[in-house]
């Protein structure tokens, strides 16, 4: 033991105090050089360390939008403070890369005393399930390695050879060909997927059929944050990047504001960010954005005069659009299934006033005309959205509606006005990577398996043995959205090896019971979290600050912003007997039989190494791209590895003392972006995506997409199609309003306790965030609801409680429940306690098998029978 | 130089609390005890809500009814005005915390004496800023000479709010950039 951990360990700590911490669920520190594992120590721990510590760089790996630095102060191996980016002098437009509250309690999570020390079998779990209506409730008993391992490995090979590789389901959150064990398993012959459009909603097809994307994705058609300086009106559709894009994004908006602009902000919610940006509110009903949008084309329609009050931009939607009107329709379609003739209501009688769209949205009719006068093509305006409006049931039209809108008032393409979305990791900064990560240069595994099963029916599935094939992969894959086909499936193991799919995938109440169903649920975690809780066999594995190192930002997914890539390094030695998601599937390759050099052909540090080589960083020119780090000789020498010397914009050793190489920007540099510039300057030689290679507001590809799929149907152009479990089925009748069972509607905010599930098991985030249920006041005081007392929320698929935050800033009639709390049933109630979002969801896939997690009724009650304690008062879920 | 304090931006504050965690990793603070918090009000009803987060500390008042009324002289000024508080010569008999109107002071159950904001002394005399200040992604916090702060931020940064005590009270060294919404007369705190 060194000689500060002794000094520390015989001064300060007893057993009787580390147990008296740990089982008041304190996070405590770990003692990693120690070997005995966590202990918990006082804050004399700085005064003792710090002077003598080491600042590293440490992940912070998260999928919350943002890729902050971070850096830990270990001494001898322990963790005794943190800080964040202060490499170089900070401004508006230099900014450091700041982390923020979760990213600031990494160490908490990290050495957490609830983290998972050996493997761990459920007790009443044997080989082919055993008792399985005790996954959730039953005991846990440590196993070794071997154990689990061996237990795994017979438990595939069996099920294989009685039902198939296609029993075997793998989950690994929003891919689950991105994990280490599909490597494993691809060579073990293959493994049933799964798929789902996550955060994104409809902007998961729809963009690439419309000609609504740029660089290649759905979130870079909004300039960068230097021009975003230069719009007079920003418009925010269901936007929060205060709780749902960190880093500086927050920060870029403020500039964006004190450079003059004018904010408004359209959400069933007046959250942070429209009360920082000082924005007018619109306030409208969840998934009734369509409605909406709709309503504002026709004003614009019916206001537009081209001297006397110029709204629309004819030559735009001439030149770069299809489907607007009957005279730019595509060949062969019926001209009368234009765009304009259904806003108007030519053909249906039905036109999309501010009236008909008032009753459906609960927007005032005035306010829609003054909302929709404010789009205006001769302001400079950013019509910006986030992803939450298309999380609802049948919006796939939604994302190719908002591009309408920008197309018809000309804000695409030139500086000062852009449309589309801008959320998580580029929110307020389009624009291509100015750094790029490496590829760690492993070679792709193929899944013999094609089958993929939408989230919208995988626990269906699992239950009734039938879904709806629409291709293999993910949602980027180019094998998914086939026309359905109803399959046959049986499936007899879930294997999660990454992501929190039970916590997060709609559905949760009957997730819980086809968890009860199969015979063996593997997975790997560092907490109990939902996917362990429901296991049989629980794998503890490292986090990031116990592997040899990495990178975030740049072009990775979900990796932060465009202008800078952080390099972190190894922390802490793995605690306990945590191993690396790498090693398991290495080791499981092995008692498979199989040929792990195949799995793994080179070890993680050489992965890591790949990974630094191939980085590469934009040159002056704002074009062209040379390599990020310059290599010697001693450094592949000191790394261990296999590479060539090569030279860059950074040594290595300066890149691992810093932490992050940052493009220093300024306004007018080379690095700006406006998206659609090439488009707009030249459409016959920079086509879109779209068939017709234009915007397309009547999208052939796009309706038959989706109604090849078979969940739903959607017309070519954006129409208004009610949405399952929208506001219309709040109503028992909608005719004479009459209010059904379920009278409110559901939303489920980011909320900054947790990014989705991760952290919300940290005290210090627990203590700062109570995670309550906001809801309106008057519908609270309707309901006999007090502020901070306990509500019980009944959906048609579950029930749970949270303590009411009585507030203005929700609209009434809405019912805002943070999303990603960890659940927590009471098994004698059957009422979830942690008032998790997905208790409330169902099984409901439609359109391109979009979740709708923003679209969900439930009524509201005082809950009399006990008062729910605050979270942070909840014991720690500590197991060994 | 002059009285040293905190400057509060709370126009560009999003209320995230990053200033509270930093404080609380700087100060390996338990559950329960908060040298920097954030706090979250509400003003007008719908449609047009509005509201306000204050992010406080320590004050380091010049008129510190804390050092005032502590029998040890445990709570005291430092050489740069700031109220600091000695370890060893603490009792624990929580005079200040029952003084101090914005309850600053904070009971150490584990060690049975009281803790607060150092402004964190320890950085600053290495040149550093106290760990809030260099934590806010809003940038909205500053600490530093208040003359200068003045100088640098304007003239309308106010001492009180009302949901704070009179600054007569205390003299507190700090300056707060109000949002407009922040000086109506009821606001109503939430717990989110």
């Amino acid at each position: 033991m060194s000689s500060l951990l002794k000094k520390i360990t015989d001064n300060k700590i007893s057993r009787r105090s580390f147990l008296k911490a740990t089982a008041a669920g304190t996070a405590s520190l770990a003692l990693t050089g120690c070997g005995s594992g966590l202990a918990s120590v006082d804050g004399n721990i700085n005064a003792l360390g710090e002077e003598q510590g080491e600042w590293v760089s440490a992940a912070c790996w998260h999928n919350c939008g943002g890729r902050c630095l971070n850096k830990a102060l270990v001494v001898d191996g322990v963790v005794v403070r943190q800080k964040t980016d202060d490499t170089h002098e900070d401004s508006p437009d230099y900014p450091q890369q700041r982390g923020c509250l979760r990213g600031r309690s990494q160490r908490q999570q990290v050495f957490g005393a609830d983290r998972l020390k050996y493997p761990m079998k459920r007790k009443n779990w044997q080989p082919g399930g055993g008792d399985k209506s005790l996954r959730g409730k039953d005991e846990w008993e440590r196993i070794s390695w071997d154990e689990a391992l061996t237990y795994i490995a017979d438990e595939l090979q069996r099920v294989k050879k009685d039902y198939g590789n296609r029993s075997i389901l793998h989950i690994g959150g929003w891919s689950s060909r991105i994990t280490d064990i599909s490597r494993t398993l691809g060579l073990f012959g293959g493994y049933a997927e799964y798929w789902n459009t996550n955060s994104f909603g409809s902007w998961a097809m729809t963009p690439k059929k419309v000609g609504f994307l740029q660089l290649g994705v759905w979130d870079q058609t909004v300039n960068d944050r230097f021009d975003m300086r230069n719009c007079e009106t920003v418009i925010m559709l269901s936007m929060n990047p205060a709780w749902s894009a960190m880093g500086s994004s927050s920060w870029h908006y403020l500039q964006a504001k004190k450079a003059g602009a004018k904010f408004i902000g359209i959400d069933p919610f007046y959250n942070e960010s429209y009360s920082m940006l000082g924005a007018e509110w619109v306030p409208v009903r969840p998934s009734t954005d369509s409605a909406l949008l709709l309503a504002i084309a026709n004003v614009l329609l019916t206001k537009d005069h081209p001297t006397m009050n110029p709204l629309i931009d004819w030559d735009f939607l001439n030149k770069y659009c299809l489907g607007f009107d009957a005279d730019h329709m595509p060949e062969g379609e019926d001209p009368k299934g234009n765009f304009k003739d259904y806003v108007l209501g030519t053909y249906d009688g039905v036109p999309k006033t501010p009236a008909w769209a008032s009753e459906i949205c609960g927007v005032d009719k005035v306010q829609i005309e003054k909302l929709a006068l404010e789009f205006r093509k001769d302001k400079k305006v950013a019509f910006l959205c986030g992803m939450a409006s298309a999380r609802t049931t049948n919006s796939d039209n939604l994302p190719q509606l908002i591009m309408t809108i920008g197309a018809m008032t000309g804000h695409m393409g030139k500086s000062g006005h852009m449309t589309g979305s801008t959320m998580h990791a580029t929110s307020g900064n389009g624009g291509p990577a100015l750094v790029c990560a490496g590829s760690n240069g492993l070679p792709g595994i193929a899944n013999p398996v094609d089958d993929s099963i939408n989230a919208g029916e995988v626990w269906d599935a699992i239950l009734t043995g039938k879904y709806t094939f629409t291709g293999s992969g993910d949602f980027t894959s180019a094998d998914q959205y086939k026309s359905g086909e109803q399959r046959d499936i049986d499936i007899h193991i879930i294997y999660h090896s990454g992501g929190a799919t039970l916590q997060t995938s709609d559905g949760m109440t009957k997730g819980i019971e086809a968890h009860r169903k199969v015979d063996l649920v593997v997975s790997h975690s560092q907490f109990v979290t939902t996917n362990s809780k429901y296991a049989d066999i629980v794998l503890p594995v490292t986090t990031e600050w116990e592997k040899v190192g990495g990178f975030s930002g740049g072009s990775l997914v979900h990796s932060g912003n465009r202008e800078m890539l952080i390099m972190y390094s190894q922390i802490s030695e793995p605690l306990f007997e945590a191993k690396s998601d790498q090693w398991i599937a290495n080791e499981l390759a092995k008692k498979l039989g199989l040929n792990e050099k195949e799995a793994f052909p080179f070890d993680e540090k050489q992965q890591f190494f790949n990974a630094l080589a191939s980085a590469t960083v934009v040159n002056e020119d704002g074009k062209t791209y040379g390599p990020l780090v310059t290599i010697t000789d001693a450094d592949i020498k000191e790394l261990g590895v296999t590479g060539k010397p090569q030279t860059g914009k950074i040594t290595y050793p300066e890149l691992k003392e810093k932490g992050v190489y940052q493009v220093k920007r300024s306004q007018g540099d080379n690095y700006g972006y406006i998206a659609y510039e090439d488009f707009v300057k030249d459409p016959e030689n920079n086509p879109l995506t779209s068939e017709s290679g234009k915007l397309e507001i009547y999208s052939r590809q796009l309706a038959k997409t989706v109604n090849d799929m078979g969940f739903s149907k959607i017309q070519a152009i954006p129409s208004y199609i009610p949405p399952v479990n929208g506001y219309q089925d709040t109503f028992q009748d909608w005719e004479s309003k009459a209010k059904g069972e379920y009278p409110y509607q559901v939303i489920n905010p980011h909320y900054l306790r947790r990014s989705h599930t991760v952290f919300d098991n940290v005290k210090w985030l627990q203590e700062a965030w109570h995670n309550p249920v906001f809801l309106n006041t008057k519908d609270a005081q309707a309901n006999g609801i007090g502020n901070g007392e306990t509500v019980l929320i009944t959906s048609p698929y579950g029930k749970i409680l949270r303590n009411a935050c009585l507030t203005e800033r929700v609209r009434p009639g809405v019912v805002a429940l943070p999303h990603g709390a960890w659940v927590d049933v009471d098994e004698k109630t059957g009422i979830d306690k942690g008032g998790a979002d997905n208790i409330l969801s169902g099984q409901v896939p439609t359109g391109q098998g979009v979740s709708g997690f923003n679209t969900g009724i439930a009524k509201i009650e005082k809950y009399s029978a006990s008062k729910l304690i605050s979270d942070v008062e909840k014991p720690a879920r500590i197991v060994f | 130089m002059g009285k040293l304090g905190f400057y509060f931006d709370m126009e560009a504050c999003i209320g995230c609390r990053t200033c509270q965690i930093a404080c609380k990793d700087k100060n390996n603070n338990k559950i329960g005890v908060l040298y920097r918090r954030v706090r979250n009000f509400e003003t007008g009803v719908y449609p047009r809500p509005d509201g306000f987060n204050y992010s406080s500390s320590c004050n380091h008042c010049a008129e510190a009814k804390c050092v005032k009324g502590c029998p040890t002289g445990a709570m005291h000024y430092a050489e740069d005005g700031t109220v600091q508080h000695n370890k060893d010569k603490c009792i624990g008999c929580k005079y200040c915390i029952w003084n101090c109107p914005y309850g600053a002071p904070q009971f150490l159950e584990e060690s049975g004496i009281v803790g607060k904001c150092d402004s964190c002394k320890s950085l600053r005399d290495q040149g550093e800023n106290p760990a809030c200040v260099d934590a806010c992604i809003m940038r909205c916090l500053e600490f530093g000479d208040l003359e200068e702060l003045k100088a640098k931020h304007g003239a309308d940064l106010v001492q009180e709010l009302s949901v704070l005590p009179e600054a007569n009270l205390t003299e507190p060294s700090v300056l707060i950039k109000p949002k407009s919404c922040a000086m109506d007369a009821n606001p109503r705190e939430k717990e989110v």
